[in-house]
């Protein structure tokens, strides 16, 4: 049987996190009267988190329901409603390291720093935890404004190629280029920007 | 130069379909360009929540899988707003008593005939929820039968998704009837108990967070 695994640091009730765009609220020590409670309050928080690191609907669909089903099995209910969050959001981080293992043989992103302060937030509001638009924001904010624009037009506002070419006025060929160069970019500035 | 691979692999991510890649890992500086796509399609405004319907069907395979007391049909019937319709009418017969046989068009699976022993008047327990200014949020029916059941149907909870059900007994104890999945701030539950309806005192509604929306007395 599993023994939820203690969470290592807490918060007062309303403080928030490094950029002050969160307000946390630690979680009281009532526990969850069953597994249908234990879903329902931590469904959409796992689905986002697991969402935020790979991107696509299906894929965060069956590594949510995967860790549910590795969770749910051996989970106690006499412990607290934290003690529950922290351990369903170290079994996704496990899921998805197994994910990238399975299927690119490297690790790609991982649920990690996050987790201690993820099962620290109480659900019931509306605007959840993720820091990744943000942080993305940030990350294109740094960008020269053609690289920025192409970015924004591909990831953000859900252009084709051929689309985002004739909104910058280039041909598709040099869109790709330009995409390419951007990613580039993009990926030595995200290694400055602070998670 | 960018490789066909990681193009498609870009396009696919970009697009919010399952990037594959094949033959052999990617390399450190192609790492970090995935990572950056992902990171960027996951920040696409109104693209990180669940769908409804994923969320519902997980929580019918949990309830198949972890409570293989209840049977499969009341999870379906749980799922499905004209299925839960299909019971309310059912209730609602039982009102008068006698033997109702309803006709439900699945969409899936054709035309099944149901047969339900509706009971007499004096089984019936029924209620009303309010929350704390007396805002009428739904109305809860619970009749006995071999099983019993419990009924009702939610109404204008804020902009919740779902909300809890818990049935208070006579004896002091609770017991967890649910969750009620809600589409335009509407939703409906049926669902046998193993319990007589004299046992129950009333019922309650939980949002997400654990707070109390609601409470129904049952006469």
């Amino acid at each position: 049987m599993f023994a939820a695994p203690k969470v290592s640091r807490t918060r007062a009730q309303g403080s928030s996190t490094a950029s002050g765009e969160h307000s946390l609220r630690v979680l009281n020590n009532d526990t969850y009267a069953d597994w249908e409670s234990v879903y329902s309050d931590n469904i959409d928080l796992l689905y986002r988190s697991i969402y935020a690191k790979v991107g696509n609907r299906a894929d965060a669909e069956d590594l949510t329901s995967e860790v549910f089903r590795t969770a749910l099995r051996p989970l106690r209910l006499d412990v607290s409603k934290r003690e529950v969050r922290s351990y369903l959001l170290t079994t996704a981080q496990t899921v998805l390291a197994s994910h990238w293992r399975r299927t690119l043989g490297v690790s790609l992103t991982s649920i990690d720093a996050e987790s201690d302060r993820l099962a620290l937030i109480e659900l019931g509001q509306t605007d959840l935890p993720s820091d990744a638009p943000q942080r993305a924001l940030r990350i294109l904010a740094a960008l020269p404004e053609r690289y920025r624009r192409i970015l924004e037009l591909r990831f953000l506002e859900a252009c084709t190629i051929k689309e985002a070419a004739y909104a910058m006025n280039v041909s598709v060929s040099n869109a790709k280029v330009l995409q390419h160069r951007a990613l580039r970019m993009a990926a030595n500035v995200g290694e400055e920007v602070e998670p | 130069m960018t490789s066909r691979r990681l193009s498609a692999y870009i396009d696919a991510v970009a697009a919010g379909r399952r990037p594959r890649w094949r033959n052999g890992e990617p390399g450190p500086h192609d790492v970090a360009v995935m990572r950056t796509a992902i990171e960027l399609r996951a920040a696409r405004p109104g693209d990180s929540s669940p769908d409804k319907d994923f969320v519902r069907e997980l929580h019918r395979e949990l309830a198949d899988e972890f409570d293989p007391s209840q049977p499969a049909k009341v999870e379906v019937l749980r799922s499905h707003r004209g299925r839960a319709v299909l019971l309310a009418a059912a209730a609602a017969v039982a009102l008068v008593g006698g033997t109702v046989v309803v006709t439900e068009a699945a969409s899936h699976s054709g035309t099944t005939n149901v047969a339900l022993q509706a009971p007499h008047v004096h089984m019936l327990r029924i209620g009303t929820f309010e929350n704390r200014h007396g805002q009428v949020l739904g109305q809860i029916v619970v009749y006995q039968g071999h099983p019993s059941w419990v009924y009702m149907n939610v109404k204008a909870v804020n902009s919740y998704s779902s909300v809890r059900c818990e049935l208070h007994l006579t004896n002091g104890s609770v017991v967890a009837a649910g969750i009620v999945h809600l589409q335009d701030g509407e939703g409906k539950l049926s669902h046998t108990v193993n319990l007589g309806p004299h046992r129950l005192r009333g019922a309650t509604l939980y949002g997400p967070s654990g707070a109390v929306l609601g409470s129904a007395s049952l006469a």
